[in-house]
């Protein structure tokens, strides 16, 4: 029961994701962070088993870490998201698949372009300019269809996630209220905190 | 819930018996297909003529059209026994309204007609998707297509059966004119634009279903009546 | 509901005289929920060799990156480019070699020889390939797809008839699939070059 979406527009692309860690009928945390850092200008938020989400976050993270050192470079979005989605294919065919579904979003420093990828936990991705995970996106598709364009600023992009929000307030069954957002860009990731969208 | 899809579904499964051991079912599907095409002054039905069970070849010549009254055609597809019970109902019915009131039933008294009768086995209903094609009061075409609960809808194409799914798109396309954006909205079919219409589609059909061929009876029914014309379809 | 119609799709290849052409919709789903409107099925392999993918979406992707590895390799190896009936018995073999727990896709194979001659190819998800010589359908709207090929298809067409004969074909048969659909791309493949063009289609 996460909720993750993501917009992303020309320069900048924002992700949204749930706090909340449950098993069955319980809450056992309210202030689960499910975005990781993998480069300076791009992270994922992921979704789905618990154990799953973290162990295949941080094989990730330590990954792409790893690629960076090595080759003091970073890979760029689509890299990093095809790495993902590689990896997750080949556990996909492996004894014990991995149960994640992942929001790829980043900036690309030498294009100047932010891009959204969406993996889902059978490795089918693709690259779009909003996306959402699980049930949540039976509620925040319809509001993305409406207000996006290619061309929105930050703010209007800000804008459709409290739209967004509002929609999942009212109509969701699980009341999330608290979210991690974050954006990246030109400057790098930055945490949006709830208080000041 | 979220992550409801397994990959240890089998790729292909053996064919199985039609009839369950434990479980006896009442519905049997004859295969064959129907379509319609409204015109201006004019509707068209088409019907092959095959009736198999699986495998097997029943009979090559089994009509699933009929003449209802002077002006109407039904056409019934999916189950061959079903279809011919529900015909033979609403041909006593029509024959009762023509003794009662001293002349036919007129063609959408008859298709509130095939409707209400259909809903009354709303709990055990005929296995049949109907047509009903024929002449209105102001002497236009019109098709009448319904599902097997009885829900209705005149439509100006309409195809049934087991090659609905090849047949539906291509009329469309050739009767609907959708996807071609300089069509007139307004063009009317004629009469041998529609018949061969009916007999590219059932020719195509014919070499991809296995359900569907032998024969291809096509009425064509106007203010003068119904013309009945009958042709070969291949055989294999 | 099977694996293979989990993501909806729709491919279909024709050929013509002396070009062939390949067609796919756009759409990307998670059973009723549309995705992405903007989801390639069909990827080029040479300057003469197109193949097609309708299945599940993840094993589209792991077998374009496949194929795309052995031409590569291929033409590493054999310093020239892989012939397409070559390439179509190398989608069968990497294929079978999966018969027991298989890639959920079944491809369409659309190429011109070095005689410029068309060649079109399609299987079934284990790799049991068809060479038929007018043309092959895949997918969820594969019914809809024959019944239009069927009857709008002719042998001996040029590169703007066959695009407008299987644009239509393509676009009247997703129109009745709710599982595909949302645009499509048709690439026409002719001696002088493959023409590629995008169509606009219904969103519903």
């Amino acid at each position: 029961m996460d909720a993750q979406f993501a917009i992303a527009g020309k320069d900048f692309a924002i992700s949204v994701a749930d706090k909340k860690v449950t098993r069955s009928i319980v809450t056992m945390k309210h202030d689960k962070d499910k975005t990781y850092n993998l480069t300076p200008h791009t992270f994922i938020s992921v979704a789905g088993e618990p154990g799953d989400t973290d162990n295949f976050s941080e094989y990730i993270q330590a990954n792409i870490r790893l690629y960076s050192i090595r080759n003091s470079q970073d890979l760029t979005p689509s890299e990093t998201a095809n790495f993902i989605r590689g990896e997750l294919a080949n556990a996909l065919r492996s004894r014990r698949p991995y149960q994640v579904n992942t929001l790829v979003t980043g900036y690309d420093k030498t294009t100047g372009k932010a891009s959204l990828y969406w993996i889902d936990y059978l490795s089918a991705m693709a690259k779009v300019p909003y996306a959402a995970h699980g049930y949540c996106s039976y509620f925040v598709y319809s509001t993305m269809d409406r207000e996006y364009s290619p061309d929105i600023s930050l703010e209007k992009g800000l804008d459709i996630v409290r739209k967004c929000m509002a929609s999942l307030k009212q109509r969701f069954l699980v009341d999330f209220s608290d979210y991690v957002i974050k954006v990246t860009d030109k400057q790098g990731i930055r945490e949006i905190p709830m208080s000041e969208l | 819930m979220e992550f409801g899809l397994q990959l240890n579904e089998r790729p292909m499964e053996a064919p199985r018996e039609a009839h369950g051991h434990n479980h006896w079912n009442p519905y049997v599907d004859t295969g064959g297909t129907s379509l319609a095409i409204a015109g201006e002054d004019f509707v068209l039905v088409a019907s092959d003529t095959r009736q198999s069970d699986g495998y097997n070849i029943n009979t090559r010549y089994d009509s699933k059209a009929f003449e209802l009254s002077n002006k109407t055609v039904l056409a019934l597809s999916i189950c061959s026994a079903d279809g011919k019970r529900l015909y033979e109902i609403l041909e006593q019915r029509a024959q009762l309204y023509f003794h009662k009131h001293d002349k036919p039933i007129g063609t959408e008294a008859l298709a509130q007609l095939l409707s209400n009768t259909l809903y009354s086995r709303r709990m055990f209903p005929y296995y049949v998707f109907p047509i009903l094609a024929g002449v209105k009061a102001d002497g236009k075409g019109v098709a009448y297509s319904y599902d097997a609960l009885g829900n209705m809808k005149d439509v100006t194409h309409i195809a049934y059966g087991s090659a609905a799914a090849l047949v539906q798109p291509f009329l469309d396309s050739q009767v609907g004119f959708a996807n071609q954006r300089n069509a007139d909205p307004n063009r009317q079919l004629t009469r041998d634009q529609a018949m061969r219409i009916a007999i590219d589609a059932f020719t195509g059909s014919t070499e991809r279903d296995i359900y569907t061929g032998d024969w291809l009876e096509i009425f064509v029914v106007d203010a003068t009546g119904v013309h009945k014309e009958v042709r070969e379809l291949k055989h294999d | 509901m099977s694996i293979m119609q989990y993501n909806g799709s729709a491919v279909v290849a024709m050929t013509g005289k002396n070009c062939v052409a390949i067609a796919a919709d756009k759409r990307l789903g998670q059973r009723a929920l549309t995705v992405d409107m903007g989801f390639d099925k069909v990827f080029p392999m040479t300057n003469r060799l197109y193949v097609g993918l309708a299945g599940l979406a993840t094993d589209v992707k792991t077998l374009h990156d496949r194929f795309r590895m052995h031409v590569n390799l291929y033409k590493h190896r054999e310093e020239r480019t892989i012939a397409p009936k070559t390439f179509a018995h190398m989608v069968s073999h990497m294929l079978y070699e999966r018969r027991f727990g298989p890639y959920f896709v079944e491809p369409v194979i659309a190429g011109l020889d070095d005689n410029q001659q068309p060649f079109i190819c399609n299987m079934d998800l284990i790799g049991c390939p068809n060479f038929p010589n007018d043309f092959v359908v895949c997918g969820t709207a594969d019914e809809n797809l024959f019944g239009m090929c069927e009857s709008l298809w002719e042998p001996d067409l040029g590169p703007e008839e066959l695009f407008e004969t299987i644009s239509q074909a393509l676009l009247n048969a997703v129109d009745r699939d709710a599982m595909s659909g949302w645009g499509a791309i048709v690439h026409i493949l002719t001696p002088d070059g493959v023409i590629t063009r995008e169509l606009k289609g219904r969103m519903d």
